[in-house]
């Protein structure tokens, strides 16, 4: 989907104003690493989230 | 005047050899356009959590049993610009933990009737996490193409963890398109501990100071476990990973991901007990003995699709959402899907109330508290590999100072973070996690 809606308009620097507000920031944020860490350990599914995807014990 | 004339000369010579000289040395110096530094100066974050969880199907006695456990997790992430182009990360903390089902690998501390929901006081009650990250990052002069490598390693009492990997991303289309791509490994090697009525169960002592013929063994007082030793101590895991981030208007953008990792190796926990129903229970005081330890194949490969869409409502509203599948060769498939709203009460404050959907389906190896059969392969009671699905709900408030007003040593505070986070699982697992960072700029 959005390799094909990407042709559709090319936003310029002076455009991205909106796009710049820290909270539009695709990445979580860094304050959320913990809870990242936690899901990693207590359930199966990690990974996709710019988070650990492996490595570590998890053991407790 | 004649005599002058030459000294005017050779002053004025002078000085154009000089000018020529300098020349010259400008003139090798091609000349630079001006490059902001993608990092402008040194930044410090301070991060720290308290973790707190409750349930009583603790995997270290078989899926019942108290899964107490806090965990504290001071952080320092310290980013360095060592030029215009190139910045070092380094990350550094640690994880201090106690944990009421790892005190019961050995629940015969003495001082308590041992029982899977009371927890021992024996050295496996707590434990310290400590991992270092240093990450590089160089970025091209027109910052369209950006470099990383980055290595870690992580210890704790029954594990050590080395990781090394990179990545390589690539904007274009006047940067309203990015693409990049990223591999980590992770070679790791386990201490191996075993539950405690299994260790050198033939000769009857141990260690510990532990001896089987000292108790009295209720149920089945012929306790025979048929239990061997794991042979390999190794861990490794090969992550890929690859995403395309697209902005789509000006209030819009969004991206998608995908990670394929494969483990290798021990990926069995050596001190989570399995209890077998065909075989006749044993127990000391109020603690079921061991059948074995958890086994699982010692090959998971994992494959992960995310999705995120953001998009900026009006100057005090944003919508953050995310979609992730997830699949793997153990049997398991699940979907995760968030939702936050931050908003800017002003000031410098901006809110950020939070839901979480998680659903998992379990793994082909899990059964319940002694629902396994001693004829099978591979078996675990581990509740982390059930089917469930949980509910997480936060808040948190972030203030943001952008004339960095307060000052510690030649370090300006730039924001603060503050979140507190609740996990309710559909089984009896629940946790709450506070979290806090503090991020400063060198002045």
């Amino acid at each position: 989907m959005l390799l094909a809606l990407q042709s559709c308009s090319v936003v310029k620097e002076y455009e991205k104003v909106a796009l710049s507000d820290p909270d539009m920031v695709l990445s979580p944020r860094s304050v959320e690493r913990f809870k990242t860490s936690f899901h990693a350990y207590r359930e199966s599914a990690s990974g996709a989230v710019g988070g650990k995807t492996g490595g570590g014990c998890g053991c407790n | 005047m004649n005599c002058h004339k030459p000294k005017f000369i050779k002053k004025y010579s002078l000085v154009l050899l000089l000018l020529f000289v300098v020349g010259i040395g400008y003139a090798q110096e091609a000349p630079q356009p001006y490059k902001k530094k993608v990092l402008e100066k040194i930044e410090i974050e301070f991060l720290s959590s308290y973790y707190v969880q409750e349930g009583e199907n603790a995997a270290v006695s078989g899926g019942i049993g108290d899964e107490h456990l806090t965990d504290i997790t001071p952080t320092f992430v310290v980013s360095v610009p060592l030029n215009e182009d190139d910045v070092l990360t380094i990350d550094a903390g640690i994880s201090a933990y106690t944990s009421a089902s790892s005190s019961n690998i050995n629940p015969f501390d003495g001082k308590n009737p041992a029982n899977p929901f009371q927890a021992s006081s024996g050295a496996s009650s707590g434990d310290v996490w400590a991992g270092l990250n240093a990450n590089y990052s160089h970025s091209s002069d027109d910052r369209n193409k950006i470099w990383t490598g980055k290595l870690s390693a992580a210890t704790e009492y029954d594990y050590f963890s080395i990781g090394f990997g990179g990545s390589y991303t690539r904007l274009f289309n006047e940067k309203n398109t990015e693409i990049s791509v990223n591999t980590t490994i992770f070679l790791d090697t386990w201490k191996l501990i075993y539950p405690i009525e299994l260790r050198n169960f033939n000769s009857g002592e141990d260690e510990d100071d532990f001896n089987i013929n000292r108790y009295t063994i209720t149920g089945n007082p012929n306790y025979n476990p048929q239990f061997t030793e794991f042979n390999d101590k190794k861990r490794n895991s090969y992550a890929l990973g690859a995403s395309f981030s697209q902005i789509l208007s000006k209030k819009l953008q969004g991206l998608i991901s995908i990670d394929v990792v494969k483990q290798e190796g021990l990926l069995s926990m050596p001190f989570q007990r399995v209890y077998f129903s065909d075989v006749a229970d044993s127990f000391i005081e109020e603690f079921h003995l061991a059948d074995d330890v958890e086994r699982l194949p010692d090959i998971r490969n994992k494959l992960a699709l995310g999705a995120n869409l953001n998009y900026y409502i009006n100057e005090f509203l944003v919508l953050r959402t995310h979609y992730r599948y997830y699949t793997d060769d153990w049997g398991i498939d699940s979907h995760t899907a968030k939702i936050e709203l931050p908003v800017k009460i002003g000031h410098g404050f901006t809110v950020y109330p939070s839901y979480r959907y998680y659903t998992q389906t379990q793994a082909n190896y899990f059964a319940p508290y002694n629902e396994h059969l001693s004829t099978e392969k591979y078996y675990t009671s581990d509740y982390d590999l059930s089917d469930f699905n949980a509910n997480q709900y936060g808040i948190g408030v972030n203030y943001t100072d952008i004339f960095t007003n307060f000052h510690i040593w030649k370090f300006g505070m730039k924001s603060i973070d503050l979140e507190y986070t609740r996990y309710d699982r559909n089984t009896s697992f629940n946790a709450n996690i506070f979290a806090v960072s503090f991020k400063f700029v060198q002045d």
